[in-house]
C-alpha cells in the first residue's frame, strides 16, 4: 500500500467509512508519508482528524497531515468563475434555479470537477517535491461514489477531444493503476452493507480492476467462546439465566458476523480485511486512535 | 399512545429514521401486525432484496402490490416503490393525449432531469403512498421512507416540487438565454451562451435544446401536476398520517433526530412516536438488575467467559439507557416499543409475526395468526 498514491474509501452510510479513512491517514501520516486528507462534502472525516471549520484550502493539521472539504456545488462555482470574467455575472448565473437544473442535467459535471481537483493535488510540488505521499479520500457513501469512479468512462464517451478529454485519459489511468490507486469498500459483517458491497465491488470491479482492493469489514465482533463451549451451553437449553441469555446473544452476533463475512467472500472471491470491533468507540479520537494501530498492521505500516 | 391505536386510527404510517435501523423490516413487521388486527393494509417497501421478498412469503415483489399469504381474513399486500414506474404512469395519467405522453416519455433527460427536478423521486414516493391510500381496497398504508438522509426529503418533495411548478424557471428553462434577468447586454448575453455551449461540448448532447423541448412537453401537464401535488401535500399533513421514528440506541443517532425533529418542525409535522431497536431488557442487564452470579456447575473456563460476556452486555445495557434518554428527549414522542437484539433477521411471514409481536402489546385475536401450532 505504502507505494498507492490515492486511496478512495467508500461504502455504505455507518459503517464507520470516515473512521478508516481517518485512521489510514494518522497511520501513513505517522509512518512518514505527506498525507492529505480529502472529505468530499462536510463529513465525518475532518471531525475525526479534529478539523473545526471545513475548508476549501488543505489546513494543515501536524506537519505531515493536512485535510481539505471538496464541496461538488463550491468546484462547479469555480468553474463559472473561472470563464465568466464578471464576478456579477457569475453569481447571478450560479444563483439562478434555471442553470441548477441545467448543470444538475448534465451528467458527471460535479464528478469530473471533483476528479479534477484531486488531480491537481496528487500532482502539486513544493521547492521541487511532491507536496503529498499520499491522498486519502473519504468519497460518498456506496450509491454516489459508483459515478465519482466511473466518470472517466462515462464521461470520455462523450467528450473524445480536447483538455477535457487529455484529462479524463489521464485520470482513468491513474484509478486503473493498481500501482498508482487503490479503493476501499468498507462494511460492517450485517447483512445490507454487505449486500451493498457485494454489489458496489461487483460495479467498480469492471472500471478499476486491480485497483480494487479487498473489502474492508470493520467492526468485527472478536469470538469468546469456542466450539465446544457453545456446544456445551446449547445443552442448556433456553435458560432465561441472564449469563447463558448474555452468551447466547453474543454467541448469535458472532455467528451471524461470520455468516455475513462468508457471503462476501463468496460473492467477491477476495479475502475481505478484518478490523476488530471497538464497541461505541469508533467515532471518538480514542476509537480512532485504536482503529489506527489496527490499519498500520494490516497494511503494513511500521507502527 | 400504543402501536394498536396507531394502526386502527390512522391511514398512512411513515416509518422515518436513519439507514441501517432496521426501518424496512419494522414496517413490514408492522404491517403484518395491522393486517392481523383486520386493517387491511398494505406495505410500500423501498428494499428490493431477496431477503424481503422472502420475509413476505412472495415469488415477486415489484411496483405493483402483492398478496402476503396471511392467514384467515388478514389482508395484506406489499409493494416495492419504483420510481421511474410511478413517474411513467403519473405522466399518462395527466397528460392529455398519447402524442404529448411519447414526447415526455421519449425526452432522452427525461430520467437524468427527474432527478433534478427537485427531488422527484422523493415525491414519487409519496406519489405512490397517495395511490395506495386513494384506493379503497386497504384501511392502513405503512411506509418504508426511502433512505434519504433525512426524511425531510421524502416529506418535502411536493412543497418543492410546487415551489418549482410555482417558481419562474419552467418558463426560463424553455428560453434559457433569459436566465440573467438584468443582463440585457450583448456581452453579457455572449459570455452566457458560450458557458452553455461549453457545457454542452462538455456532456456531448444538446442540452439547452433538449432541455427545451423537455418543458415545452411537461408544462402541458403541470397544472394538473399542482391540483395533484397539492392534494398529497395536504395527506400528508393531516391527521390521518402519522410519522413513527425508528431508531437503535446508539448515540450517534441522537443528532441525526435532533436534525429530523428540527425540519420537520420547520414544516409542522412532528413525530407520532418512536419504536426503539436492538434494545437490550433493562430487566437483566441494566444497571439495576442484579447479578445473579454463574449457574451453579460451570465448568470454570466456560465461567470465566460467561462472566465477561455478561459484563460486556450490562456495560452495553447502561450505555444503551444512557442514549435513550436524550434520544427520545429530542424525538419529542413517546416510546411505542422496544424490541430486543434479534439473533438474525427474519427470513419468514411467521419470523415477522414474532417480530410483530414485540411490536404492540396485545396479541392479535388467536384465528388471525398463521404460526398456530408452530
Amino acid at each position: 500500500l505504502t507505494t498507492q498514491r490515492l486511496v478512495v474509501v467508500t461504502g455504505k452510510g455507518g459503517v464507520g467509512k470516515s473512521s478508516v479513512a481517518a485512521a489510514l491517514a494518522r497511520a501513513a501520516s505517522a509512518a512518514g508519508q505527506r498525507v492529505l486528507a480529502v472529505e468530499i462534502g462536510r463529513g465525518g472525516l475532518g471531525r475525526l482528524l479534529g478539523v473545526e471549520e471545513p475548508s476549501a484550502e488543505p489546513v494543515t493539521l501536524t506537519r505531515r497531515l493536512s485535510c481539505v472539504t471538496v464541496e461538488p456545488e463550491a468546484a462547479l462555482a469555480d468553474m463559472v468563475h473561472a470563464m465568466l470574467p464578471l464576478g456579477v455575472l457569475a453569481r447571478r448565473l450560479l444563483q439562478s434555479t434555471t442553470f441548477q437544473i441545467v448543470a444538475a442535467a448534465a451528467p458527471g459535471l460535479p464528478e469530473y470537477l471533483v476528479l479534477h481537483r484531486l488531480a491537481a493535488w496528487l500532482d502539486a510540488k513544493r521547492l521541487g517535491r511532491r507536496q503529498y505521499d499520499l491522498v486519502v479520500v473519504d468519497a460518498p457513501a456506496s450509491g454516489h461514489s459508483l459515478p465519482l469512479l466511473t466518470a472517466p468512462r462515462t464521461l470520455g464517451a462523450l467528450a473524445r477531444l480536447g483538455p477535457i478529454a487529455d484529462f479524463l485519459t489521464r485520470i482513468e489511468r491513474v484509478l486503473g493503476d493498481p500501482a498508482a490507486t487503490a479503493v476501499w469498500i468498507v462494511t460492517t459483517p450485517e447483512e445490507l452493507p454487505v449486500r451493498e458491497t457485494i454489489e458496489l465491488h461487483r460495479a467498480l470491479q469492471n472500471e478499476l480492476g486491480e485497483s480494487l482492493a479487498p473489502p474492508i469489514v470493520n467492526d468485527v465482533p472478536r469470538r469468546r467462546f469456542s466450539t465446544s463451549d457453545e456446544t456445551a451451553l446449547a445443552a442448556a437449553g433456553a435458560a432465561a439465566h441472564p449469563y447463558l441469555v448474555a452468551a447466547r446473544l453474543e454467541i448469535a452476533r458472532e455467528h451471524e458476523a461470520r455468516a455475513q463475512i462468508r457471503n462476501l467472500y463468496r460473492a467477491v472471491r477476495r479475502t475481505p480485511v478484518r478490523l476488530p470491533s471497538l464497541g461505541a468507540g469508533g467515532e471518538t479520537e480514542a476509537g480512532v486512535a485504536r482503529l489506527t494501530r489496527a490499519i498500520a498492521s494490516e497494511v503494513g505500516f511500521p507502527s | 399512545v400504543t402501536l394498536e391505536r396507531l394502526v386502527t386510527r390512522r391511514r398512512v404510517l411513515l416509518c422515518v429514521g436513519s439507514g441501517g435501523v432496521g426501518k424496512t423490516t419494522t414496517a413490514a413487521a408492522l404491517a403484518v401486525g395491522a393486517a392481523l388486527r383486520g386493517r387491511r393494509t398494505a406495505v410500500l417497501t423501498v428494499d428490493p432484496s431477496l431477503r424481503l421478498k422472502d420475509a413476505l412469503g412472495l415469488d415477486h415483489l415489484d411496483g405493483r402490490p402483492r398478496r402476503v399469504p396471511l392467514a384467515g381474513a388478514a389482508l395484506l399486500d406489499a409493494q416495492l416503490l419504483d420510481v421511474k414506474r410511478t413517474f411513467d404512469e403519473l405522466v399518462r395519467s395527466l397528460a392529455g393525449d398519447r402524442d404529448q405522453i411519447q414526447r415526455i416519455l421519449g425526452n432522452r433527460l427525461y430520467q437524468n432531469l427527474s432527478g433534478a427536478l427537485a427531488g422527484s423521486a422523493e415525491y414519487m414516493a409519496v406519489e405512490s403512498v397517495f395511490r395506495l391510500v386513494e384506493d379503497d381496497a386497504y384501511d392502513l398504508v405503512v411506509v418504508d421512507t426511502p433512505p434519504a438522509r433525512h426524511a425531510v426529503d421524502f416529506l418535502d418533495a411536493p412543497r418543492r416540487l410546487l415551489a418549482f411548478l410555482d417558481s419562474r424557471a419552467l418558463a426560463v428553462l424553455k428560453d434559457p438565454t433569459s436566465i440573467l434577468p438584468g443582463a440585457t447586454s450583448r456581452l453579457a448575453q455572449l459570455i452566457l451562451s458560450s458557458v452553455l455551449g461549453g457545457l454542452e461540448r462538455f456532456t456531448g448532447i444538446g442540452l439547452v435544446r433538449e432541455v427545451s423541448e423537455f418543458v415545452a412537453a411537461i408544462e402541458g401537464v403541470t397544472g394538473a401536476l399542482r391540483a395533484r401535488v397539492a392534494q398529497v401535500a395536504g395527506l400528508l399533513a393531516s391527521d390521518a398520517t402519522e410519522l413513527v421514528l425508528v431508531t437503535t440506541p446508539d448515540p450517534r443517532l441522537t443528532a441525526d433526530t435532533r436534525d429530523l425533529v428540527e425540519s420537520l418542525g420547520a414544516r409542522g409535522l412532528r413525530i407520532g412516536g418512536v419504536i426503539v431497536n436492538r434494545a437490550l431488557p433493562q430487566s437483566l442487564f441494566g444497571p439495576e438488575a442484579c447479578d445473579p452470579g454463574v449457574p451453579a456447575g460451570t465448568p470454570p473456563a466456560l465461567a470465566v467467559k460467561l462472566r465477561h460476556a455478561y459484563a460486556d452486555l450490562r456495560h452495553e445495557a447502561a450505555r444503551q439507557q444512557a442514549t435513550l434518554a436524550p434520544l427520545l428527549a429530542a424525538a419529542g414522542a413517546p416510546q411505542l416499543a422496544q424490541v430486543p437484539p434479534l439473533a438474525s433477521t427474519p427470513v419468514t411471514v411467521a419470523g415477522l409475526e414474532e417480530l410483530a409481536g414485540h411490536l404492540f402489546e396485545e396479541p392479535p385475536p388467536p384465528d388471525a395468526r398463521t404460526t398456530r401450532g408452530v
